[in-house]
């Protein structure tokens, strides 16, 4: 059977809701047996009519076969015909009036059905829940009650048994349809990442060899060619971002190296712990625009090929992130001038981001050497985190 | 016949229409190629005839390599990281462990980071992506067969996140009889975030007012210490083992 996506009705369900009708029907014959059980042995005592009894007996017996024939087919188990079950089983258990004494009858003797009325109860439960279980076992309490002339001095103990049943199994039933349509959506999932990490192993085999072979020769040829290599080249890191990235996280922290990598260029080196760098989304989301706009203003200042590095490091009370390039460097004073100016730029994206974030950023520019900024994430401190050893003294 | 073979070609050498300029000594540097992709293969080892180094085999999986090292006597082993059999990691260890002078230089396309790192631990002396320029990757060749470590920027900061992992990680205190994670002084790690940024060990030498030389040797250190951590991990691990498995 397909897996279809998204189809978690009762077309796409399954192996216990299979078993549950099954089970439906071992009971009912097994009642059957039993209500004849009764029948046989105190006959006597209880029946106006034995023959007549004989004959009710035949009639569920049939009933049996019919429903057992037809719940096993998914399609026929339909409104119509688990109402039609419902009203058979009530007939059969009020024919009780024209069979029994009115003395066994008062005295709450079992009527000529037994337990097998719970038969419908169940399918019921099974088909449609919890509390159409229990409706279905009120509606065949009722013919139960005008047997006993809707007299409660006799204990209900079998309506509330057939109650509870119908509570109970619709309950497993229900309990079983979610179970299943978990396992079939982790079945999905799998079979999802199975097949991205064939992809993945596939385009790394070929298309990325080829592409990385163009990039590399393209450079060397220089001229038109150096441009088209360079193309190979950010297409080649834009599919390995691509076919590296895992499925969704469900969880509410994102990885930042993940969500730094897709910056990585011809110009741009993206480095960090083989590992993910675990923060909230928000932080995530902050820091990864922070970064951008560093790179940008690289792009702004120091032209379109100037080299940038950003480097992610991960220690238990903060994540820091440097980014540096190797252009001229901002001129001292330059940077607050902008500030002064009302030019925002960096201040504005950068500081103001980090600030929000409960973090901070420092940009640092010596003549010459590039400027690096570097931006910091304090960690909150977490349950999960083992707190450092005050005797063992970090690198810094 | 033999050209159609896609095994191992021992040492068909001095096809580059250079000499050596970057070897010194008589020798040309001995150099293997392990890559699973003929195209590259092919490329890499193209590139290292002309630039004057003797290709002295090349190989298309881990086992092939194994077979050939003994043979081929390799300085350098210019290896790629996915192969069909072994895993590059695999096979870096397997060749330090034959062969401890071979010098192996890792070449990635995949940039998975862990398979990097663990080569590097289980004894690479380097790493670069493939799509490195020419010039870039037979520098790195050379540096590697002089015996220096090659910390391109994104290495440096594996390696540094790795001792960070390493300090932060529980249960290393080693007075549970577990080796004591490696630390770095605090002028490795300012040297490590240097590499790790893009700076030259040139530029890092003069910030820091230190001998070009010097910067070399902290780098080498920082290798040294991951490659004694993990040997006395794998010790560990054996002994463990050892010791829990049924004697046949």
């Amino acid at each position: 059977m397909p897996v279809l996506p998204g189809a978690c009705d009762d077309e796409g369900v399954s192996r216990s809701a299979e078993a549950l009708w099954r089970a439906i029907a071992v009971f009912r014959f097994a009642s059957l047996g039993y209500a004849a059980l009764l029948l046989g042995v105190f006959d006597e005592n209880r029946y106006s009519r034995p023959d007549l009894a004989w004959i009710v007996l035949g009639a569920m017996g049939s009933w049996t076969v019919v429903t057992t024939l037809a719940y096993s087919h998914r399609r026929h188990r339909t409104a119509a015909l688990l109402s039609a079950d419902l009203a058979v089983t009530a007939g059969l258990l009020l024919s009780t009036f024209a069979l029994q004494l009115p003395a066994a009858r008062h005295s709450g003797l079992v009527p000529v059905t037994g337990p097998w009325v719970a038969g419908p109860v169940l399918a019921w439960a099974v088909r449609y829940g919890r509390a159409a279980g229990a409706a279905a076992a009120l509606a065949l309490s009722l013919p139960t009650f005008a047997l006993s002339g809707w007299s409660v001095s006799v204990v209900p103990n079998g309506e509330v048994l057939m109650l509870l049943a119908g509570v109970a199994v619709g309950h497993v039933a229900q309990l079983a349809a979610a179970l299943e349509a978990e396992r079939q959506h982790t079945d999905r999932v799998e079979a999802a990442s199975r097949e991205r990490e064939r992809l993945a192993r596939d385009i790394h085999d070929s298309v990325l060899q080829v592409l990385a072979l163009v990039h590399r020769r393209g450079l060397e040829a220089g001229g038109a060619a150096a441009e088209l290599g360079r193309l190979a080249g950010e297409q080649e890191a834009a599919l390995r971002a691509l076919i590296g990235a895992g499925p969704t996280a469900t969880s509410a922290d994102v990885d930042l190296s993940a969500l730094l990598k897709p910056l990585a260029s011809e110009w741009v080196t993206v480095g960090g712990p083989a590992g993910s760098v675990l923060v909230g989304n928000a932080e995530g989301e902050g820091v990864t625009a922070a970064v951008g706009a560093a790179l940008d203003n690289v792009r702004r200042h120091c032209g379109p090929h100037a080299r940038a590095w950003v480097l992610v490091e991960d220690e238990p009370e903060v994540v820091t992130v440097t980014i540096r390039d190797d252009g001229q460097g901002i001129p001292e004073g330059r940077l607050a001038q902008a500030i002064g100016a009302g030019r925002l730029g960096v201040s504005q994206s950068i500081r103001g981001r980090m600030r929000d974030l409960g973090g901070c950023a420092e940009i640092r520019s010596l003549p010459g050497e590039g400027t690096e900024v570097t931006l910091r994430l304090p960690r909150p401190p977490s349950p999960g985190r083992p707190a450092q050893e005050p005797a063992r003294v970090r690198a810094w | 016949m033999v050209g159609e073979d896609r095994g191992a070609t021992p040492a068909a050498s001095g096809r580059g229409p250079a000499p050596v300029p970057e070897a010194d000594g008589p020798r040309p540097v001995r150099v293997m190629v392990v890559d699973d992709h003929p195209m590259w293969r092919d490329a890499v080892a193209r590139d290292l005839a002309e630039a004057g180094y003797e290709v002295a085999a090349t190989a298309s999986d881990g086992a092939q390599a194994l077979r050939v090292l003994g043979a081929a006597r390799p300085d350098v082993v210019v290896l790629d990281l996915q192969l069909p059999d072994m895993s590059g990691v695999e096979v870096t260890r397997a060749l330090r462990a034959t062969s401890p002078s071979v010098r192996v230089l890792v070449l990635s396309a995949s940039g998975e980071q862990q398979d990097v790192l663990d080569a590097v631990k289980a004894g690479a002396a380097g790493y670069l992506v493939k799509s490195a320029a020419r010039a870039e990757f037979l520098d790195a060749v050379r540096r590697t067969a002089d015996g220096d470590a090659v910390f391109t920027p994104p290495l440096a900061a594996l390696v540094l996140g790795e001792f960070r992992r390493l300090a932060a990680a529980p249960a290393t205190s080693g007075a549970d009889g577990r080796p004591a994670a490696p630390t770095l002084t605090m002028r490795e790690t300012e040297i490590l975030r240097m590499v790790a940024t893009g700076l030259s060990y040139k530029q890092i030498a003069s910030r820091l007012v230190l001998s070009h030389r010097t910067v070399q040797n902290h780098v080498q250190n920082i290798l040294g210490k991951l490659h004694l951590h993990n040997r006395v991990e794998l010790v560990r691990y054996a002994i463990e083992h050892g010791l829990a498995a049924d004697p046949d």
